[in-house]
């Protein structure tokens, strides 16, 4: 119970007596930490702040209102926050519910292209339930923490061979490992965060930029089928990759590459295929540019909402009934998961989840097909703890032109979803990567090991239930 | 060829330890091999397994959990840790485990069933690390730059194997971090007010409790504690007063008295990021002398002292560094230790009270705080038994008994240092104009129970009386 009167003792007798502790202090990004709170008096009120300043230069916070328990302490795993960019009892929500300080410019995504060197958080307890002007006084304890996307012993390898534009992360030890291609969207770049995060737990994974890699740079051209089949094979004859364990990984438009390549590739075979946020719909086996044209061909069904945000989602609408412009799901032979976000504004993905159900179904190989379908999640369903963002500045390759895109999820299941999706993730990999049971054994085999119901093969996680199974289980 | 490995199993029970021994002998390849069939997991499957470790960046005294997965059911494995100390020398252990039925083993859950150590003890590989054979005799595993960490690279082999086997049986490895200084640590070199010495400040303004940590007379500057500390919240100043090019005078002798250590009391007093009415002093082996001389001095009121295998006097008196004429104790004599025909070195006979002048032992009446004496039952080099005795005996003669916390471990060395670290039970002394060795003691097992017991409570303590 509080004690009135006693959240307004000051510190000044005894300055040094709080103490903050975070454990680990140099974590993986995607592992958690606990953060306790000891030695304040009993019932003391105090706000646990996070402070980070992003790789681009901007400065990014988080608080929490807490209450010391009788013993004066605070455990962020287990107390309900009161208050602050998050409420209730959230062991991570420091992390992701980071927001630039007031005062940057709007619209800005927190992304971490230097994976080499650890994302730096300062942790900080002030005195009181406070919710600004944290630079300005001097906490009562304060510890800085480091979140890294490589493990010790990861090897960063520059892939420039055959033309591609490319990053490959070995794990530590002897090997060989199985191996992924990870793709990411629209926006292009070599992005390296998620596989180095891979290669960190055993997968080697080579990071692809296929959209505004040198060669398109040089020759403003995009890449052909022939791009991707070089990077399987310089995969597959890699000394330290298991050849017959690749898999393919996309988010959005990467996702929609992925589709293309698990299905219609004479020369890339996958051991699984993950999509996240994609759509299958697209002409058949087109080139990247087709792909790509097809959807700027429907850029008429882009809306913009009263925010001025943009809002893609209906350029792959409505799901075509003509097979020529949807990958055919029903010859995959390999296992698929979708992650899905259903407020998913950039692209359509609950829908194409739906229709691809379907067509496997028909076709009878939806024993293949696992889904994860989140409610309030939105479109970049990212490795957990990382902020959330509805809408962020934005440029497609190919044009000039700058939007603010919309993104869509609301932040505390946003996040949840990226948390449960990322472990189920890593589980659904691992047992077709590094299994024995491969193919048609796999769904019950992972079902188990999601804690699923039997028969579901489609799971809509609603946030308090992926809540309670992110809790039951660690990473 | 054959390597003993006398390994102990102990139960700490209300810091009782029940001695159960266990001596292992594994010859160096065949007996106690056992390969799944013969059939290599990789060649058959194509696969190789996982393992995995969580953090696997971490502060010394931190756990880590480690498992694998992807293995046959019940079949056998070996984990082996190896480490390049800063000196270049090739430490490892090694633990035997055998698979579950789903195909994993996990260090938190399982036991090792032969190797550096038996039992469940997640830490085992760490403690149970040993110089490999061929390497130099005598070592010891102290950490000098506390700004990197120690990497250990952990492998995991096919059957129960030693290190020495054939290196292509790894099947997966992967590489740990222990580090002593936590990010956003702060590092200051001191070198004023004749003081030699280092401070660690935790990360932010502060102002923060502190402690002043004095080890024995190998000398030097010792910095792995302090920083450690400095990652739990407290600002930690080591200290040298004996073997440091930075010292004044021959660095065969001591040189600094009373006013030396008086003086790095007071700089953490004054210094504006230390909260000067809470600040500690640990001293070890010849440290505690020196942190019980201080704590009596006039002025000087620590609010706790922290002392371990360490005597009450020291055998001689000694100067003030600023009196006239630099008559300081040539430590390189054979006054303070003794040795047998073997070359072993002992410092019995220096640190037992019913040898030291009268005026040389510390006014341990005159302790006016809180004090914990660490004693190692097994410690060869001194005399921590008589010590604590006397202390105790003392404290309680003058009505302070309520102020003296006794840890006492059994089978546990002279070397009780931060947990996790190996115990050397004999290290080189000096090379020259021959080869002694100091035996330390401490059986392994028992050993590293009372570092990672005794760093608990030592943190305790200081969160008590400090905070």
């Amino acid at each position: 119970m509080i004690i009135s009167g006693v959240h307004s003792i000051r510190m000044q007798k005894n300055p040094c007596c709080v103490k903050l502790s975070v454990q680990p202090s140099r974590g993986l990004v995607d592992e958690k930490f606990s953060i306790l709170v000891q030695n304040t008096p009993p019932g003391f009120q105090v706000t646990v702040h996070a402070l980070h300043h992003s790789e681009d230069g901007h400065d990014w916070e988080a608080f929490a209102h807490y209450t010391a328990n009788n013993t004066g302490t605070v455990n962020v795993s287990e107390d309900p926050s009161l208050g602050g960019t998050y409420s209730g009892v959230e062991q991570m929500g420091l992390l992701w519910s980071l927001r630039p300080v007031p005062g940057n410019k709007p619209w800005l995504r927190m992304r971490k292209m230097n994976v080499q060197t650890p994302m730096e958080v300062t942790i900080s307890v002030y005195q009181g339930h406070q919710t600004e002007g944290f630079t300005d006084q001097a906490p009562l304890a304060g510890v800085v923490v480091e979140r890294w996307y490589m493990a010790p012993g990861v090897r960063r390898v520059p892939i420039t061979e055959e033309g591609l534009t490319a990053t490959l992360f070995l794990p530590s030890g002897p090997g060989p490992f199985p191996a992924l291609i990870d793709l990411w969207g629209g926006g292009g770049q070599l992005v390296e965060s998620r596989a180095s995060l891979l290669a960190s737990h055993g997968i080697a994974a080579l990071a692809l930029d296929y959209l505004t890699p040198k060669i398109t740079v040089e020759t403003g051209k995009m890449v052909e089928n022939e791009y991707f089949e070089k990077a399987y094979k310089v995969l597959e004859q890699h000394p330290q990759v298991l050849g017959s364990r690749i898999a393919m990984l996309g988010i959005s438009f990467g996702a929609v590459m992925t589709f293309k390549f698990a299905v219609y590739s004479e020369v890339i075979k996958l051991s699984c295929a993950v999509s996240v946020s994609g759509s299958h719909v697209q002409p058949i086996d087109g080139s990247v540019k087709q792909i790509f044209d097809y959807l700027i061909k429907n850029a008429g069904n882009t809306r913009i909402n009263e925010e001025n945000q943009t809002i893609w989602r209906d350029l792959l609408l409505p799901i075509p009934t003509d097979p020529a412009f949807k990958v055919d799901v029903g010859r995959l032979k390999c296992p698929l998961m979708l992650v899905v976000g259903e407020d998913d504004q950039n692209f359509p993905a609950p829908e194409s989840a739906k229709d691809i159900k379907e067509m496997m179904e028909r076709a009878g190989n939806s024993h293949l097909l696992t889904v994860l379908s989140y409610p309030n999640a939105g479109h970049l369903i990212e490795p957990p703890y990382t902020p959330h963002v509805r809408a962020t500045n934005f440029v497609t390759v190919g044009s000039r032109q700058k939007v603010v895109a919309l993104w869509g999820g609301e932040m505390v299941a946003h996040s949840r979803a990226q948390e449960d999706a990322w472990r189920k993730l890593l589980v659904f990999l691992r047992e077709n990567l590094y299994g024995t049971n491969l193919g048609a054994t796999s769904l019950s085999h992972l079902q188990r090991k999601f804690h699923l119901c039997d028969g579901c093969s489609v799971q809509t996680v609603s946030s308090t239930e992926s809540k309670l199974q992110t809790r039951k289980s660690s990473l | 060829m054959f390597r003993v490995h006398a390994v102990v199993i102990s139960v700490l029970q209300n810091a009782v330890l029940r001695m159960v021994p266990c001596v292992r002998i594994s010859k160096n390849l065949a007996c106690c091999r056992r390969a799944v069939g013969g059939v290599r997991w990789k060649s058959s499957h194509g696969l190789a397994p996982l393992l995995t470790a969580s953090p696997v960046r971490a502060l010394i005294d931190e756990k880590i959990s480690i498992k694998g997965s992807f293995l046959p059911p019940h079949c056998a494995v070996t984990l082996c840790a190896r480490m390049h100390s800063e000196d270049g020398d090739l430490w490892e252990s090694f633990a035997h485990f055998n698979t579950k039925a789903d195909g994993t083993f996990h260090l938190t859950r399982d036991d090792s069933v032969g190797g550096s150590y038996l039992g469940c003890d997640p830490m085992g590989l760490f403690w149970g690390l040993q110089p490999a054979p061929g390497e130099r005799e005598g070592l010891r595993l102290r950490k000098k730059s506390v700004e990197t960490p120690y990497v250990v690279r952990i492998s995991l082999m096919e059957g129960h194997v030693s290190p020495r086997e054939d290196q292509s049986t790894e099947l997966a490895a992967l590489t740990t971090e222990r580090w002593y200084m936590a990010p956003g640590v702060r590092r200051i070199e001191i070198r004023q007010n004749g003081l030699v010495g280092t401070l660690f400040l935790p990360p932010g303004r502060g102002p923060f409790p502190a402690m002043l940590d004095l080890w024995g007379i190998g000398g030097g500057l010792v910095e792995y504690r302090s920083a450690l500390f400095a990652s739990r919240g407290y600002a930690s100043l080591s200290l040298a007063y004996f073997g440091h090019k930075d010292l004044p005078g021959p660095q065969n002798q001591m040189n600094v008295g009373d006013s030396y250590f008086k003086t790095a009391f007071q700089l953490l007093q004054d210094h504006h990021q230390v909260c000067a009415n809470r600040i500690g002093i640990i001293g070890t082996s010849f440290g505690v002398y020196l942190t019980l001389q201080l704590a009596t001095q006039t002025g000087v009121k620590p609010s706790c002292l922290i002392c371990i295998n360490g005597p009450v006097g020291n055998g001689f008196r000694h100067q003030e560094a600023d009196s006239d004429g630099m008559d300081g104790r040539v430590l390189s004599s054979v006054k303070y230790w003794t040795c047998d025909d073997q070359g072993n070195v002992s410092f019995k006979i220096f640190s037992s009270p019913e040898n030291m002048i009268p005026e040389s032992k510390v006014k341990v009446e005159d302790v006016a705080c809180p004090l914990m004496y660490i004693e190692g039952m097994d410690d060869l080099s001194f005399s921590s038994k008589e010590n604590v005795d006397l202390i105790k005996e003392t404290l309680d003669t003058v009505g302070k008994s309520h102020l003296f916390t006794h840890l006492s471990y059994p089978g546990a060395g002279h070397l009780i240092e931060p947990p996790y670290a190996p115990n050397t039970r004999m290290s080189l002394w000096r090379v020259k104009p021959n080869k002694l060795f100091v035996q330390w003691g401490g059986h392994h097992a028992q050993h590293a129970a009372a570092q990672a017991d005794s760093w608990k409570k030592i943190l305790d303590f200081m969160e008590k009386h400090l905070r």
